[in-house]
C-alpha cells in the first residue's frame, strides 16, 4: 500500500468537505425524525464517511454508483442535490423520485446515483448491468457497487463477481464492512477473515483495507477506477469501517460491543481528518468553520424546501411504473 | 410562534407509544438537544431530546398511549 497514489492537500480538503456534509446531514436526519417532522426509516452511515468521499474525488459526474438503504453518504459524496434529496426523504413531489421512492429508493441519474436498494445483495447485479451497458456503448463510465458485509454472503455477490471478471466489466465492488448486519456480527456470519480474499475465486484483484484512512481509501479506489476505465476489469475492495449507531434510527445498538464501539467513536474519522488538515496547514481553523457553517446553511435551506413541498397527488401513484402508461 | 412537540416514529414498526414522563416540568425552560421526555414503545424506553429552545407547555400525560404524529406539548 506504500506504492498507492496519495491524495494531495487540495484533494484531502475536498474529501473532508464531503465527510463533513455527510456528518451534518446525519445529525439533521436524527433531529428531524426525532422531532416528528419527517417519518422515515433511517439507516445512519455515521462512521463510514471516508469510503465514498475518498472514492468519489476520482469519479466524474457521469460515472455511476449503486447504493443501499444505508446510502446517504454514498449519494452525498457523489453530489446528489441536497434539496432534492431531502424532498425525497420527506416523500414530497419535489424529490428525486417525485416523492414516490422515499429514503430507501433515492435515484438521481443526473449525478450518477442510479439505484438505492433495500434488497440486500442487489446492488451488485444492477451495477453489472450498468457497467455492461457502458462496455457495449464505450461511454467510458465506471460503476461503483456499494454493499455491506452481510450482503457479501448473498448468492448475488458470487454470481456478480464471477460475471464481472469474466466479461472484464468496468465495475468496482466496494464492500463497506461495518462489522454488523442488523444485529449479527461479521464474525458470527462469515467463515473467512477477509472478504477481500474472495476475489481470488473469481480471478480479479481483491484487497482489504482500512476504509477509515483517507489516504489508503483514496489510493485503492484510484487504482481500481483507473483499471476499470482502461478496460482491465473489476476489483473487489473490502473497506473496513464501523457503524457508530444501531442498525436504524430507534435501535440503540445495545447488542454491540461497548468498548469496541467507544473506541471507534473516539477515533471519529471526520474529526481526525479535520485535525490533521489543520495540523498540516492544509486548512485554517477559520476555513474549517466556514465550511461547517456553509454546510449548515445549505442543510437549513434543503430541509425547509422539503417540508414546504407538497406530497404527490394520489393519481401519481401508478405513473412512472411502466414506460408506457397503462390505461 | 409555538413549536409543536410531535410524537415521532422511531423504529420500523412503531405506530404508537406509551408516554412515560416529562423530564422537564410544565413552564420550565428547555434547550434544544437536551432530554425532554421519555416514551415506551416496542418494550423499550427511549428519551427524546427537545426539538427547540424555549418555555415548555405540557399536554401529554404519563401512562397514556399516543399515536405517531400526536402533539405532546409545545415550546414557546
Ligand atoms: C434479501 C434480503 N434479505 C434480508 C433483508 C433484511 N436485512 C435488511 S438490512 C440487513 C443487514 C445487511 O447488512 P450489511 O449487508 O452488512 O449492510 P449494513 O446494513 O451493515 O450497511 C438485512 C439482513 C433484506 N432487506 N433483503
Ligand atoms: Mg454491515
Amino acid at each position: 500500500m506504500s506504492n498507492y497514489p496519495k491524495p494531495d492537500a487540495a484533494t484531502l480538503v475536498k474529501i473532508y468537505e464531503k465527510m463533513e456534509l455527510i456528518r451534518q446531514n446525519d445529525e439533521r436526519a436524527h433531529k428531524v425524525v426525532k422531532a416528528g417532522r419527517i417519518i422515515m426509516p433511517y439507516y445512519s452511515p455515521r462512521g463510514q464517511e471516508v469510503i465514498p468521499s475518498a472514492i468519489s474525488v476520482s469519479l466524474t459526474a457521469q460515472d455511476y454508483i449503486c447504493t443501499i438503504y444505508r446510502g446517504t453518504h454514498d449519494m452525498l459524496a457523489k453530489g446528489v442535490p441536497l434539496k432534492l434529496l431531502w424532498a425525497e426523504l420527506a416523500g414530497r413531489v419535489t424529490g428525486t423520485c417525485k416523492g414516490k421512492g422515499g429514503p430507501m429508493h433515492i435515484t438521481h441519474p443526473e449525478t450518477g446515483v442510479m439505484v438505492t436498494t433495500g434488497v440486500v445483495g442487489s446492488s451488485m447485479p444492477i451495477a453489472n448491468g450498468l457497467a455492461w451497458a457502458s462496455q457495449l456503448s464505450g461511454d467510458g463510465r465506471v460503476t461503483i457497487a456499494n454493499f455491506g458485509d452481510g450482503a457479501a454472503n448473498i448468492g448475488a455477490f458470487h454470481e456478480s463477481l464471477n460475471m464481472a471478471a469474466l466479461w472484464k466489466l468496468p465495475v468496482i465492488f466496494v464492500c463497506q464492512n461495518n462489522r454488523y448486519a442488523e444485529h449479527t456480527t461479521f464474525a458470527n456470519s462469515t467463515a473467512v477473515e477477509r472478504i477481500g480474499d474472495r476475489a481470488a475465486s473469481y480471478g480479479m484483484p481483491g484487497i482489504t483495507i482500512d476504509g477509515n484512512d483517507p489516504d489508503v481509501m483514496y489510493g485503492a479506489a484510484k487504482i481500481a477506477i483507473d483499471r476499470a476505465r482502461a478496460g482491465e476489469g473489476p476489483t473487489l475492495i473490502e473497506a473496513m469501517t464501523y457503524r457508530f449507531n444501531g442498525h436504524l434510527l430507534g435501535d440503540d445498538g445495545h447488542y454491540m460491543d461497548k468498548e469496541e464501539r467507544q473506541r471507534a467513536i473516539a477515533a471519529d474519522p471526520v474529526a481526525r481528518l479535520r485535525k490533521r488538515l489543520i495540523d498540516e496547514g492544509a486548512l485554517s481553523e477559520a476555513d474549517a468553520v466556514r465550511i461547517e457553517t456553509d454546510i449548515s446553511a445549505q442543510l437549513d435551506e434543503a430541509i425547509e424546501f422539503a417540508l414546504q413541498s407538497e406530497y404527490p397527488a394520489l393519481d401519481e401513484i401508478r405513473r412512472d411504473v411502466f414506460a408506457h402508461e397503462l390505461a | 410562534m409555538a413549536y409543536e412537540i410531535i410524537l415521532p416514529k422511531i423504529g420500523f414498526s412503531m405506530n404508537e407509544a406509551v408516554f412515560s414522563e416529562w423530564l422537564v416540568a410544565d413552564g420550565g425552560t428547555v434547550k434544544e438537544g437536551d432530554p425532554l421526555y421519555a416514551i415506551e414503545s416496542d418494550k423499550s424506553t427511549q428519551e427524546i431530546e427537545s426539538p427547540a429552545s424555549g418555555t415548555l407547555r405540557i399536554n401529554a400525560e404519563p401512562g397514556t398511549t399516543y399515536q405517531v404524529g400526536d402533539i405532546l406539548g409545545t415550546i414557546d
